[in-house]
């Protein structure tokens, strides 16, 4: 096993390549406008535990504690950790669908109250409208935005949609689905070409931030990676900040401009997560077939990170449950 | 021969049943019905040729040209010798009951949209919720029926009596119904929608309305019985017209020759609106799916 003595022998390559990723990122910095900047002050979470036998009376779980991260603008930012560190509820509240308990999160300086149209949001499951049919949830972005619910009885309104009708359908070409897709309804697509809709359906907001929560972890393989691909074609493009939730550590070396994982630090329930790791990657991605042994190490590396305490503590039942993982992500990374 | 005995067997889960015998076994009861209710019609009208509990063909279609050609007993209309059968058809009994029940049926659809929008708000807005969600929890438990006495005394006898028992007793099961509905809706649609720059009310209607309207139809479908139910109950106990109000007359005098074509008439008018419901859902709702 590699997991082992990965550590060590990562180090090396590893800082030479974390300046050589803040180098590119400073060098694509000024092109990104300030308004896909996010902030996160301090931002910690915690709730009160359900009252059952065996809890103490005001027994709180602490989900995130103490979490500060700059997110520049156009950065591809990949968040990730274990199931339920906490990183699916960090995206909500950079989406403003959760607060958090204390802290602040800032988007483009201004602070995140409420779910609003500064980001983009493409979750994993539920991310079309099942009533609507793919052209039509593409134009509901621009439409809604500019012509509310009675707005729409204006007369300025019907052309106005054929000019978004045209970029939908511009859009649509660009995201690989035929013109003929566009009048099917969300049921009758695959799951992936429901997530390039979604994509496509963000992007048509233009919105600086895009937020996608495990977007296409539940995908098989060779869609999943094709969807790798457009995405970071998509990003290389507009470069808008994205921030990708998964726990697939080859998927996000091969997305992200920066890595940051996420891992509880000690099983109590007190005791919340705070990040491991925070990591610069090479702006061009890294994939098993273009770095080779380095990318594993990287792989190893990181998901010693997300174990968080748990794999330094000598426990040999966790051991043994965490040694088919490691072996795992490398074949199931898909980027290859 | 074995296979063909367990093929046969009724209790058997995995049989498959040839097509033309199970088509010929479901109308198997309906025959039975029939034959049973020949029968008894028969061996009565033996002893009593005048019988009208169990009225034979003659005496049925006697009642039924009764309430589609003839107007009602007490009404003024007496129809020309030389009235067409359309003239005779639309002053009758049963068009004139099916009107002024109609009217009470619809009118109370009608009031129903409101309670469907309240529901709409109640399970989408927090402080809807908050106000209104234990009232109308409250509210379902009465029972309707109890009510009719306070309705009658203070709406009066007439229509908005018995339309006000139909949405009293079917608008709080609607409603919690389809609060369970817009509260079944994904999260992540109404995030999604607000981060495309929708208002509250973009979300609230052109959103999640949209989505839990199918089922919405559906719901009012399965409380289209209730709702005639509190009709007729109504219409039996105070009324001078209706389809009840008629069944309950002819009841007084033994007028089944009347009684069971009219049964049969609501029944087939139910299934008609029934069906056109759920022609119309499939229709405007091609995206949704059972």
């Amino acid at each position: 096993m590699v997991s082992g003595m990965s550590t060590p022998m990562a180090k090396t390559p590893l800082q030479a390549l974390n300046s050589a990723a803040a180098t590119a990122v400073v060098a694509a910095g000024p092109a990104a406008d300030p308004h896909g900047a996010i902030e996160i002050r301090n931002v910690g979470v915690s709730y009160q535990l359900a009252k059952s036998t065996g809890v103490k009376k005001n027994a709180r779980r602490t989900v995130l504690e103490d979490i500060s991260l700059t997110i520049e603008p156009g950065e591809f930012v990949v968040l990730l950790g274990e199931t339920g560190c906490g990183k699916s509820t960090l995206l909500r509240m950079i989406l403003g669908q959760e607060r958090p308990t204390s802290g602040e999160i800032r988007i483009g300086g201004s602070p995140v109250t409420r779910v609003d149209a500064r980001s983009g949001y493409v979750p994993q499951k539920y991310s079309l409208f099942p009533d609507r049919t793919v052209l039509g949830n593409l134009t509901m972005g621009p439409e809604t935005s500019k012509y509310h619910i009675l707005g729409r009885l204006l007369p300025g309104f019907r052309a106005f949609r054929r000019e978004v009708r045209e970029e939908a359908y511009r859009q649509l070409n660009h995201m690989g689905l035929q013109r003929s897709d566009a009048h099917k309804y969300p049921h009758q697509l695959s799951g992936g070409m429901q997530q390039r809709v979604a994509i496509a359906q963000a992007l048509m907001m233009k919105n600086r931030v895009l937020l996608m929560d495990e977007a296409f972890s539940a995908l098989d393989p060779a869609t999943r990676a094709s969807l790798q691909r457009l995405l970071r074609s998509v990003w290389c493009e507009a470069r808008p900040t994205v921030v990708f939730v998964t726990h697939n550590t080859a998927e996000a070396l091969f997305l992200g401009t920066r890595v940051i994982v996420l891992a509880r630090t000690g099983r109590e329930d007190h005791c919340g997560s705070r990040v491991a790791l925070d990591m610069q990657l090479p702006t061009s991605g890294m994939s098993l077939r273009g770095n080779g042994q380095e990318f594993l190490d990287l792989v190893d590396h990181i998901e010693h990170f997300s174990r968080g305490d748990r794999a330094t503590a000598a426990d040999p039942e966790l051991e043994a449950a965490l040694e088919p993982d490691s072996p795992a992500v490398s074949t199931d990374g898909d980027p290859l | 021969m074995a296979t063909l005995a367990s093929s046969a067997n009724p209790f058997d889960i995995q049989a498959r049943p040839n097509r033309l015998l199970a088509q010929a076994l479901s109308c198997l009861f309906f025959v039975v019905c029939i034959g049973l209710y020949m029968h008894t019609s028969a061996s009565r009208h033996r002893e009593n040729p005048e019988d009208r509990v169990v009225p034979n063909a003659t005496q049925l279609a006697a009642g039924i040209h009764a309430s589609v050609l003839e107007p009602a007993e007490e009404d003024d209309y007496i129809p020309a010798d030389n009235a067409s059968k359309w003239e005779r058809f639309r002053h009758s009994m049963i068009v004139k009951d099916t009107i002024s029940s109609g009217r009470r049926f619809f009118i109370a659809l009608a009031l129903l949209i409101p309670a469907v929008v309240l529901a709409l708000h109640i399970g989408l807005f927090p402080w809807f919720g908050a106000g209104f969600l234990r009232f109308v929890l409250f509210f379902d438990k009465i029972v309707a029926l109890s009510l009719l006495p306070i309705l009658f005394i203070v709406f009066g006898i007439d229509e908005w009596s018995k339309i006000a028992l139909i949405v009293i007793g079917v608008a709080p099961t609607m409603i919690l119904d389809v609060t369970n509905m817009v509260k079944a809706v994904p999260q992540e649609q109404i995030v999604k929608a607000f981060t495309l720059d929708a208002n509250n009310f973009d979300v609230a209607y052109r959103v999640v309305f949209r989505q839990v309207l199918p089922q919405v139809i559906n719901s009012l479908r399965l409380n289209l019985k209730p709702m005639m139910l509190f009709l007729f109950a109504g219409e039996m106990i105070a009324a001078s017209d209706g389809l009840a109000y008629r069944i309950a007359i002819m009841r007084r005098h033994m007028g089944m020759d009347v009684i069971l074509p009219y049964v049969l008439w609501v029944a087939f008018l139910l299934f008609l609106i029934d069906l056109s419901l759920r022609v119309l859902n499939r229709r405007l709702h091609p995206w949704f799916q059972a």
